[in-house]
């Protein structure tokens, strides 16, 4: 599995993309605002509610971002290390570490969205919510990221399988490291050329038709949750 | 109508290793590297000319391809078949020539050349866009500004066309190599295009999926739309098409119905899939 756009049927795909935007931004800001256990807890709960709803077990989901996982814990670690016994201090600890699993939740409920939404939809609604040419270019972006980031991965996994097949694993860690990313950089530049090159034959466009988008009333629980969510950081 | 007149082109400079940069399989695929392509916006992005210049890749070459032909653009790898395909509707810049579509010099017109000319790439993959199969085959004419009904009818004609109707919803990377294939035509048919260009449609195929995606091109054909299928292995390719150009070494080698061509072919580097001769 990669976080990509899994068709399905469940209530959160049936969401318009508007709505899901506005929770995820609400979910956010509620995260910055209670960076606190209980306001975790809470939102912790939030967080595999809404994973359920779109079908994406929270193991696999924290699977395909351990990489992240382990950047945000890796300094938060950190912090709370003392030089001598006991080596660790919760109290230096507690800020960093509630921090990094605030980033850890967010990401999460990302994940729910991108395997929900169809990157035309995601497109239409960034167009929406940003007019003009800052909201071409970022959704342009966002739909290339999505499109291009499990690509990447994957061609990053076959290198360390291919690596790997020819006793790759003998070698010392940091040639490992150096092979995986050369190789991963040479291929991604040869894929966005061949992306790019596939683009122009089918007339790329800044301005193309996008999905047209409605609001039923499906996305009402999805407002009222975003406005709750406001209303409780506003607190 | 393509008309391709004098066409010379060169790749980068030959310092630098020239025409090596392609990644393609069968090592014809030389674009990727040094060259000269053009984007939507028509704005050229030229190297300037460099004394060491390569050796050109496409010697002058003039071509005619009438509207409905079924063409095998054929060749040993490296003599610049694919080069040509991407000069036909403007990916590539031709040093020195012309390429007219309809009438119309490409570089004057991209969208009508690239609407006209559409193109299938050798691994389809690279050249997906979207998760999902309608998505995917609905890139073409959203990006033309059609309006939704009709773009939902052209996606709708597009894999109907190549048997895989009602699957809009599936994971492209679900779906087999030949479905990819598939995709990837239904991708460029939606466009209604007036020829469809496949380079090397058949590579990584199996037997079956390379049957299927055949009589689906043959079909294609007998609707109407005119189809050029670069390859350099002509097995079954030569019954259904009308015409094969053989290009050796950047020149039209061999241009001609089959039955005039195919006993040069071992000559010119290509297979003769009917005969033990190996070129």
């Amino acid at each position: 599995m990669s976080l990509a756009y899994e068709p399905g049927t469940t209530f959160v795909h049936r969401l318009d993309p508007r709505s899901k935007l506005a929770a995820q931004i609400a979910f956010a800001v509620t995260a910055f605002a209670h960076t606190t256990p209980r306001g975790l807890a809470v939102l912790t709960g939030l967080t595999l509610a809404v994973l359920r709803a779109a079908r994406l077990p929270a193991g696999r989901a924290l699977w395909e971002i351990r990489f992240l996982v382990v950047l945000v814990a890796v300094p938060a670690a950190i912090e709370g290390l003392v030089l001598g016994p006991p080596w660790v201090s919760i109290a230096d600890l507690r800020g960093p570490a509630l921090a990094s699993y605030r980033v850890v939740l967010i990401v999460l409920v990302s994940a729910a969205y991108v395997r929900t939404t169809p990157i035309r939809d995601s497109e239409a609604a960034i167009r929406w919510m940003v007019p003009g040419k800052p909201g071409r270019l970022a959704s342009v972006g966002v739909a290339l990221v999505v499109r291009f980031l499990p690509v990447l991965r994957a061609d990053l996994a076959a290198i360390r399988r291919a690596m790997a097949a020819r006793l790759g694993t003998e070698r010392p860690l940091v040639d490992r490291i150096r092979i995986v990313a050369v190789g991963g950089l040479s291929r991604a530049f040869g894929r966005a050329d061949r992306l790019a090159l596939a683009m122009n034959a089918r007339c790329f466009s800044w301005n193309p038709t996008l999905p047209v988008l409605r609001f039923s009333r499906v996305d009402i629980p999805a407002f009222c949750l975003a406005a709750g969510l406001l209303v409780w950081a506003a607190l | 109508m393509i008309e391709v007149r004098d066409l010379v082109y060169r790749y980068g400079d030959a310092g630098d290793g020239g025409n090596d940069g392609g990644s393609g399989g069968d090592g014809d695929d030389r674009d990727d590297g040094d060259t000269k392509d053009r984007g939507i916006d028509g704005e050229s992005r030229r190297d300037e000319p460099h004394p060491n210049r390569a050796a050109a890749v496409l010697r002058g070459v003039t071509l005619s391809i009438p509207d409905g032909s079924f063409l095998a653009l054929a060749g040993p790898n490296g003599s610049g078949k694919t080069t040509l395909v991407r000069q036909f509707n403007g990916l590539l810049e031709p040093d020195s020539g012309e390429v007219l579509v309809n009438g119309i010099e490409v570089g004057e017109g991209l969208i009508a050349a690239r609407s006209a000319v559409a193109m299938t790439f050798q691994n389809p993959r690279d050249a997906f866009v979207a998760s999902t199969v309608g998505p995917e085959v609905a890139f073409g004419p959203e990006n033309l500004g059609l309006d939704r009904s009709e773009i939902d009818q052209q996606v709708e004609r597009a894999l109907s066309a190549v048997g895989m109707g009602g699957r809009e919803h599936e994971r492209l990377t679900r779906l087999s190599g030949g479905e990819q294939a598939r995709v990837s035509v239904a991708s460029a048919l939606a466009m209604e295009p007036d020829h469809l260009v496949l380079d090397e449609p058949f590579a990584g195929l199996d037997w079956p999926a390379r049957e299927r995606l055949l009589d689906r091109l043959v079909t294609l054909h007998e609707a109407g739309t005119g189809v050029i299928v670069v390859s350099h292995d002509l097995t079954d390719l030569l019954d259904p098409v009308d015409r094969i150009v053989v290009l050796a070494d950047g020149r039209v080698a061999a241009d001609g119905p089959p039955e005039e061509v195919r006993d040069r072919l071992p000559v010119l580097g290509v297979r003769d899939p009917a005969s033990s001769i190996e070129p």
